[in-house]
């Protein structure tokens, strides 16, 4: 049952994944006691209950024949007794049950997470985080009802039919015979009724999801929903939707009142009358068995009147869980191998003849070159040619399909994933803060850093001065996503958060792009401070930088087509000087500033 | 309902409103319905009478067997009972396939109008609150909602049968009646006090399932970062934290719930008892027979569990008045930006013109000052200067997604406040700095702009743009899956699909806000080459930081801190050796070869 993944937890328990039913099962066995007592809270409960309606018997007893006061006394205190303990008990079964209940939602939801985490990128790609959403709260909570009071129901379903029948076989064996086949149709028609009712329930869960997806995804692309004047088009949509999950909630609620049992009860019970009656005119019964049984009877309507709402919330629950399980169960391609290498990195990367591909299309293509320790290498090549998939196989985001990719002559795949992620610092292309201050999201990727190693760092990045201009500096709260940063604020957020992080090897995607040349010269003096002594994989438009890197790769269409130091690549490719070319072709103000003495 | 509210996480855009004014709302939703309703409401009486006849058909029959069993017809009692329960049961089929028709439509108008809501409010609001929590308005509020309505018909009719059976009660023997009703105030007083703590409890725990949740997303969003930066650790320990109050706060909660019946269970076993003991009593003195004794006993039974189930799903009910509530203050929350009216906008000329404009997201936070500005039809204007200076901030203004404070902004000389955004934006193509993709394929995104453009056209538009070479890299070309957000695209491919979606649209105005920053600059050069012609005739807004992209342009302004600090074309510019010659000669030290190889030399 051991999966891979990336991150793991001390102390997470192994559950029985092998179906929906079992899983939830496996969860409420690991709080054993609280079933046990709860299943006794219950059934004391049910015991009492139906002692009561024996008691009424009596009662009518005393009615019809009379009795002294003392017996009346003594029927009415049984009552009491009954009912009040009856009361208890439930209160103590319930009570015991919550526990439970919560537990099992909070041991799921902390399964699904850290199984979440541990999941490669691979796997992220491909899922909505709406979606996920909807699975980690609202599945998990359904799976709290499942058990209170779904569970607390089935108890009662069983309960509440055998406890008072075997208070009716004992006052009159022959009248088990309307419950008992009543009993018998019951559980053949509800099993169809649930067959019924399942593919409703996750069609309706699914649709759920779905919808809360989608309109996720509407909302965080809200502004170029409204820049292309499309909210007309993004409300269809939306309603497509949400009219499909109406259907699924309306067919439920179509399902749902057709409930036979409830019916069937009904029918049950005048034959069961009727046979009361039969037993009392061959004077079996007196009047006061009849109003006993007929109480024990009205017991047993308590369950299933109960079932129609229970049945639902278990189904919601099943549903729920099968599509927690659905994720967890999805497989992790990447293991963090805690028994791997795990030496401090020096800093050498080698390419060994690497091939990678996304869903079976060729990204990378046979690409092979090696990188010293302290050196810097700049990718280039056109969009689109595989830059910032190539910096994804040095972190190991992705697994290689083909070759190797070695650091410091072990295989990205025979490290321990921890100690080689934690010696790494990135600064994404696609830059992601987190919705905290300012101070948090620097310090993102260090433990306990102090306030100075924070505004140095922000220093270096050249994020001081704009912090300092906002209300509450450091810490000002960054909207979702850093929403209400420009696009250059944020990436020189994101270059002080890999600066703190002091990292052995670097990798910058693009990490300017955003930023204006004047701004940036003062980064470069940054960057080439951060970058002595350690290893660095550039991505860059910038020639200035590229001029200043060891070691050059071309990439055209996942082929690395030339690779060596600029004088190199200047002399033997026609490609790379393509690219330059491009630049020269630009209308130069060179002649004016060299005469000018530059600058 | 206002108190419900404390601590609920309260918006700035949530209001009060009264109980009266939210149940005129919410009965406004089920105008519609109304015939649906009446059949309801006549069902929920028939299935009341039913439920009755049961008991006193019993306790009938049973004083019957006592006194007359000669004229009793056994028979005939059963099938009373039989017909009764099928009736019953017929009723309650009708009237939850009707409300669940009801419910399930009025849910959706109500989700569709929180929808309508969210597509309405201006980016402010998006700042402001994150996704997640607008999320859960739209969706889990409305559930809430309907959730309660569903629930309040149910209940209704079950109070409906408290009323019968008390009115039957007082015709067979009123003391007892009395002794029976004698344990109401006990029910609704405990079940009322449960009320207040329930109240507490319930909305802490939706406060904390609301953290759980943002928490989830934010972090699901973003592990890419956690995993690059291997601090999966932390991020656990704080989901930890999150899940662990939120289970103290739901085992609470649970408590509270959980014991409301047992403990009302326990009161009403009180109440049986003293039936059963004044019963037994007075049927001894021949006021009561056993039969009427025993209906006594089951009313009891029928009469607690409504009221418990009342007073007890009050908070409930409550509960599901306050996300009602939530829902209306986000429909009706008010637009920052605001129009003063709403024309429809003709075929736009293009000319734009910024008058003394102040403008700032946040009190304090400058971002323009007293900003004028005027753009000819046709013109095409770059802009430049320091990240943060305003460029954006300016692009968005003329897609009037912000309020300005002061000042005005003409579009073809008329305030743009008054024109229709919809036709208004429908007009202008905007590559927006971050680009964003929906899940789908590039063709769907591309003409997501403009949804009725045929296959044509989309794959003509994409290969206007840098003469389709990137199309190449794409693996299943138009019909690649972009993913959601666009993740599974590279960078700059995500900015070339915006720019094609933008082309595709052919609007009158064009805003590039650094639309190809993320492309390597050969097929950058590609893209401007097209670009040229298209712009050529019209208004076009260029921002970009690679000023060989900006040097045609007709004009080219120079910001600094929101503020124009020069002007003028590209010769004249570095003609006057200000600004924009510094910027453009620390740009060509970055990307010129030849400066490079001189100054390294
Ligand atoms: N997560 C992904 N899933 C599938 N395809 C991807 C994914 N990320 C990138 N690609 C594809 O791989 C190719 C290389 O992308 P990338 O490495 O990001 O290019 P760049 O050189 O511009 O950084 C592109 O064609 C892109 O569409
Ligand atoms: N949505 C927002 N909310 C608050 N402040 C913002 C928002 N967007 C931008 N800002 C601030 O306004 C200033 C100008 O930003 P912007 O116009 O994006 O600059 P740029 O010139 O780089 O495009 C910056 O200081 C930025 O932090
Ligand atoms: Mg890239
Ligand atoms: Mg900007």
């Amino acid at each position: 049952m051991n999966q891979k993944s990336e991150f793991s937890v001390e102390g997470l328990r192994d559950y029985n994944r092998c179906g929906p039913v079992r899983w939830i099962i496996s969860h409420c066995l690991e709080h054993k006691l609280y079933l046990f007592v709860g299943l006794f809270g219950f059934a004391l409960t049910y015991i009492a209950f139906s002692g009561a309606r024996v008691m009424f018997g009596r009662g009518a007893e005393l009615i019809i024949e009379g009795g002294d006061a003392q017996a009346v006394i003594a029927v009415s205190l049984a009552v009491l007794i009954l009912s009040v303990s009856d009361g208890l008990f439930a209160l103590l079964g319930s009570m015991v049950m919550v526990i439970l209940s919560t537990r099992v939602e909070r041991d799921s939801r902390h399964e699904l997470y850290a199984s979440l985490l541990g999941k490669s990128q691979t796997f992220h790609d491909q899922q909505r985080v709406g979606d996920i959403m909807a699975r980690a709260t609202d599945d998990v909570r359904q799976l709290n009802f499942v058990i209170h009071p779904g569970i607390m129901f089935i108890f009662d379903m069983f309960l509440g039919f055998a406890v008072p029948m075997i208070y009716i076989a004992a006052i009159n064996l022959e009248l088990l015979l309307a419950p008992v086949i009543f009993v018998i149709c019951y559980v053949f028609v509800v099993r169809r009724y649930m067959r019924r009712l399942e593919p409703v329930m996750m069609q309706q869960r699914m649709q759920y999801g779905t919808l809360s997806a989608r309109l996720e995804e509407t909302i965080s692309g809200i502004e170029i929903v409204k820049v292309a004047a499309q909210e007309i088009e993004e409300r269809k949509k939306f309603k497509r939707n949400a009219w499909k999950y109406r259907d699924f909630f309306v067919q439920q609620g179509k399902i749902e009142a057709a409930y036979l049992p409830l019916l069937m009860f009904g029918i049950a019970f005048g034959f069961f009358f009727l046979h009361c009656l039969n037993l009392y005119s061959r004077g079996i019964l007196s009047i006061g068995d009849i109003i006993a049984v007929a109480g024990l009877m009205q017991v047993i309507s308590f369950p299933v009147f109960i079932s129609l709402f229970s049945i639902s919330m278990i189904q919601l629950g099943i549903a729920g869980a099968r599509r927690i399980l659905e994720l967890i169960e999805q497989r992790a391609d990447i293991d963090e191998n805690l028994a791997g290498h795990g030496a401090a990195v020096v800093g050498a990367i080698e390419f060994d003849h690497v091939t990678f591909k996304f869903h079976g299309s060729t990204v990378l293509e046979d690409v092979s070159f090696t990188v010293e320790p302290g050196q810097t290498v700049a990718i280039v090549g056109q969009t689109g040619s595989g830059k910032s998939t190539l910096t994804q196989l040095v972190s190991r985001t992705y697994d290689v399909d083909e070759g190797r990719v070695l650091i410091d002559g072990v295989d990205v795949r025979d490290w321990n994933l921890d100690r080689l992620r934690s010696q790494m610092g990135k600064i994404e292309q696609d830059i992601f803060l987190f919705s905290r201050s300012i101070a948090d999201n620097i310090a993102f990727g260090v433990q306990n850093a102090t306030a100075e190693e924070i505004e140095n760092a922000a220093k270096e990045a050249q994020a001081h001065d704009f912090i300092m201009s906002f209300n509450d500096g450091y810490e000002s709260e960054i909207g979702e996503r850093g929403v209400t940063l420009s696009g250059g604020q944020r990436q020189r957020l994101a270059l002080a958060r890999a600066f703190l992080r002091q990292p052995r090897i670097l990798i910058l995607d693009d990490s300017t792009s955003a930023i204006d040349s004047a701004t940036e010269d003062e980064i470069q003096k940054a960057m080439r401070r951060a970058q002595e002594g350690r290893t660095t994989i550039l991505i860059t438009h910038r020639l200035s930088q590229i001029r200043w890197a060891d070691r050059i790769i071309v990439l055209e269409n996942g082929r690395a087509i030339a690779n060596g130091s600029h004088e190199e690549l200047l002399r033997s490719s026609e490609h790379y000087r393509r690219i330059f070319a491009r630049y020269g072709a630009v209308e130069s103000p060179i002649g004016q500033l060299a005469a000018g003495g530059g600058a | 309902m206002g108190f419900i509210m404390d601590g609920l996480d309260a918006e700035e855009y949530d209001r009060i409103y009264s109980d009266w004014a939210l149940v005129k709302r919410i009965l406004g939703y089920f105008k519609s319905h109304l015939w649906k309703m009446l059949v309801v409401g006549a069902v929920v009486f028939l299935s009341s009478v039913m439920d009755l006849i049961l008991p006193v058909v019993v306790s009938q029959a049973l004083d019957q067997l006592q006194f007359s069993p000669e004229a009793f017809d056994p028979i005939g009692t059963s099938i009373i009972l039989g017909v009764a329960a099928s009736a019953g049961w017929v009723a309650n089929m009708i009237r939850q396939w009707l409300s669940a028709e009801a419910v399930g439509d009025v849910t959706l108008d109500l989700r569709e109008d929180a929808f309508n809501a969210v597509t309405e409010r201006d980016m402010s609001f998006y700042d402001q609150y994150p996704t997640g929590k607008v999320v859960s308005r739209v969706l889990s509020d409305t559930q809430a909602f309907s959730e309660t309505v569903r629930l309040s018909i149910n209940l209704m009719s079950r109070l409906l049968l408290v009323v019968l059976l008390i009115i039957y009660l007082f015709t067979v023997n009123v003391n007892m009646t009395w002794v029976l009703m004698a344990i109401i105030p006990f029910i609704v007083y405990t079940a009322l006090k449960f009320r207040t703590v329930a109240r507490r409890t319930v909305t802490n725990s939706r406060r904390q399932l609301a953290t759980v949740n943002a928490h989830i997303q934010e972090s699901i969003s973003g592990i890419g970062v956690a995993k690059a930066f291997r601090r999966e650790q932390m991020i656990y320990d704080e989901f930890k934290t999150v899940n662990q109050e939120s289970y103290e706060v739901e085992k609470i909660n649970g408590f509270v719930f959980g014991s409301i019946f047992p403990i009302l269970v326990t009161i009403a076993g009180l109440g049986v008892a003293a039936v059963v003991w004044f019963g037994i009593n007075m049927a001894q003195q021949g006021i009561l027979t056993a039969g009427e004794w025993f209906l006594f006993i089951q009313g009891m039974g029928m009469i607690w569990f409504p009221l418990t189930s009342i007073s007890s799903f009050w908070s409930q009910f409550q509960l599901g008045l306050a996300a009602g509530e939530r829902v209306f203050a986000l429909i009706d929350a008010e637009a920052l930006v605001k129009q003063n009216a709403d024309d429809p906008v003709d075929q736009l000329e293009g000319e734009i013109e910024f008058v003394n404009m102040d403008f700032h997201y946040n009190e304090g936070e400058q971002v323009l000052k007293d900003f004028s500005l005027r753009i000819r039809p046709g013109e095409t204007l770059a802009l430049v200067g320091h990240t943060g200076s305003g460029k954006s901030s300016i692009a968005k203004l003329i897609s009037r997604f912000y309020e300005f404070q002061q000042g005005a902004l003409l579009i073809d000389g008329v305030d743009i406040r008054y024109f229709n955004l919809s036709s208004y934006r429908s007009q202008l193509g905007v590559v927006t700095q971050t680009p964003f993709l929906f899940d789908g394929t590039v063709m769907d995104n591309i003409r997501y702009g403009k949804p009725e453009a045929s296959d044509e056209e989309v794959i003509e538009v994409a290969h206007q743009v840098g003469r389709g070479d990137w199309l190449a890299s794409l693996q299943e070309g138009l019909e690649t899956q972009v993913g959601e957000r666009g993740n599974n695209l590279s960078m700059g491919q995500r900015q070339l699909v915006a720019i094609a979606r933008v082309l595709l649209q052919d609007p009158a105005i064009f805003i590039l806000d650094e639309a190809t920053a993320s492309v390597d600059p050969l097929t950058e050069t590609l893209i401007q080459e097209g670009l040229d012609t298209l712009l050529g005739d019209r208004t076009s807004i260029v921002i970009a930081h690679r000023l060989s992209t900006i040097q045609h342009a007709d004009r080219i302004i120079v910001l600094e801190l929101g503020e124009i600090i020069e002007s003028g074309s590209h010769d004249s510019l570095m003609a006057a050796g200000g600004h924009y010659a510094t910027l453009y000669d620390s740009y060509f030290r970055h990307q010129s070869l030849e400066y490079i190889e001189r100054m390294a030399g």
